[in-house]
């Protein structure tokens, strides 16, 4: 189960003589692609036309060769999940269970079918107990992963993800690293918008910059993240590991410590 | 996101201080009850609109208008159907008859509810909240008195966003908005149990972040900015004042 998204020669503005998106041109596949770049780049614009959310002013998305103009956002639905950045903005019904229910429940599933995918996403974000909650009694933290878990239990073919780890605390950064693993290995063609860096490093294959509306680069993490000058020139800062290696002037950009610690250690046994 | 319906630009409104933008409104609404005829009433709108549109408002006021427009249309329809007065046929649809007394007579409660919304839209849509909060506080009136105020006009705009936030979960996740009025419809209603407790936790939390910076405090507090008062204020205000006094006079005694 995999989608395909294309986005060619996308044009986007909100008020007219100011623009948004500036010919954006990518395709995304199956796979972990991060967007990144700085506030106001044009990330979460950019996804809101994957889903139809927005239309393109110029240009055109295609969802499996399907151009968004012509589907409904809830027809779309069905292959593009979208988790939203502020988990009050998605979140209105008055338990845990419905809100998760929501979607598979509109995609046509059964309510005996739809409770028990709402249950595993939940299970999934690692939210037990809960299911009969008011949302609103939550955390933040709690909040988003109740966001999360709404889109899991659609099983959409593509899932977006902006800024899924805000308020997370460690165990919860590693949950959802683990969620964009088995997606990515399901097949899923997943796409992460977020500023943490080390979570792009260690989660995601693709790396896109956006700057000023525009892809400024596209590549594997570690070509991306060996760029200094790209990440300079679109305020954004490599992982910390990254950044040490570099300083360190050694040749290959590690993208977790894992991988740091096994570089130097092949350096030492290569100098012994 | 916006926060309340005002609209900045540079007018002679505009430029008016918040204290005779007040007095503008309460002058409006007060003639409003004061002139009841049709002709004034309508008389008062076309000097209500004229202060909108020179004001550079107007297209703001009305999609305000529109708004209200099914609100209106009830007064004529059922004035115009079942008022006792009823009795001259003006137009007849088989069974359903509309009487010329009773479409009067809603015109005319038509015409006072255009009058008081641009009274209104007056100081709300040319007036910036914090302005018209800091000049009630600066003379004297209670600080709960303005932060009241000042919810009342930003909660509308800040319901309209917020439900036009998860109507777009909403469609992200395969409800269909898209359509006939009734889709519309069945997608709107269930947002509207959530959007009024979310306004209320809002509420509480935001009289939360109020008190711990002090917004109890008895102290009387520093005012940031200094007031200005352009020079066309007091025309304005003498306007106001004489223009409250004829319409008394032409009330209750000339007989308007």
């Amino acid at each position: 189960m995999s989608a395909v998204i294309e986005a060619r020669s996308v044009h986007f503005h909100y008020t007219p003589g100011v623009p948004v998106l500036t010919g954006v041109t990518l395709s995304l596949g199956p796979g972990a692609t991060a967007i990144i770049g700085q506030n106001g780049a044009g990330k979460s614009t950019f996804v809101r036309l994957l889903n139809g959310l927005l239309k393109p002013v110029s240009g055109s998305i295609l969802v499996n060769g399907a151009d968004t103009r012509s589907l409904t956002v809830a027809s779309l639905a069905r292959t593009v999940g979208l988790v939203f950045q502020n988990p009050s903005d998605q979140l209105f019904k008055s338990r845990v269970i419905d809100e998760v229910t929501f979607g598979p429940l509109n995609l046509g599933f059964s309510r005996e079918e739809a409770e028990e995918r709402a249950r595993e996403a939940l299970a999934q974000v690692g939210l037990h107990g809960v299911e009969t909650r008011n949302p609103y009694d939550l955390g933040l933290a709690e909040r988003k992963l109740v966001t999360i878990a709404s889109v899991l239990a659609m099983g959409t073919s593509a899932l977006i993800f902006d800024e899924p780890t805000i308020a997370q605390d460690y165990a919860g950064v590693r949950r959802l690293g683990k969620i964009v693993d088995e997606l990515t290995a399901a097949g899923r063609t997943v796409i992460v918008i977020s500023h943490d860096m080390d979570f792009v490093a260690r989660h995601c294959h693709r790396v896109v910059v956006f700057s000023r509306g525009r892809v400024l680069a596209d590549g594997d993490a570690a070509s991306v993240f060996s760029r200094p000058d790209i990440l300079q020139q679109a305020a954004l800062e490599a992982p910390q590991i990254a950044r040490l290696a570099h300083a360190l002037s050694m040749d290959q950009t590690p993208l977790t410590p894992e991988q740091f610690v096994d570089l130097v250690r092949r350096r030492l046994s290569g100098s012994s | 996101m916006r926060v309340s319906l005002y609209v900045s630009a540079d007018t002679w409104l505009h430029r008016l201080d918040p204290m005779t933008k007040l007095l503008m409104a309460a002058t409006g609404v007060t003639l409003t009850f004061i002139l009841t005829r049709t002709e004034s009433a309508a008389v008062l709108l076309a000097i209500f609109l004229a202060a909108l549109g020179t004001g550079r408002v107007l297209r703001q006021a009305a999609s305000v208008f529109a708004g209200v427009g099914i609100v209106a249309a009830t007064f004529l329809i059922v004035q115009g159907l079942v008022h006792p007065t009823n009795a001259t046929p003006l137009i007849a649809l088989g069974p359903v008859v509309l009487y010329t007394e009773g479409l009067l007579i809603g015109l005319r409660l038509a015409l006072r509810l255009y009058n008081i919304l641009s009274a209104t839209l007056i100081l709300v849509l040319a007036t910036n909240p914090a302005d018209l909060t800091e000049a009630l506080v600066r003379r004297g009136a209670p600080a709960r008195l303005g932060y009241v105020i000042m919810s009342v006009l930003q909660i509308i705009p800040t319901m309209v966003a917020q439900s036009a936030a998860i109507t777009d979960a909403q469609r992200s996740r395969g409800m269909e908005t898209e359509g006939s009025l009734w889709t519309r419809a069945k997608a709107f209603l269930p947002l509207m149990g959530p959007l009024v407790t979310s306004s209320l936790i809002a509420t509480e939390e935001r009289a939360l972040a109020l008190e711990v910076r002090g917004f109890g405090s008895t102290v009387r507090p520093t005012f940031l900015r200094a007031e200005t008062r352009p020079p066309h204020a007091v025309p304005v205000r003498i306007l106001c004042v004489l223009t409250l006094a004829l319409g008394a006079t032409g009330r209750w005694v000339l007989g308007w």
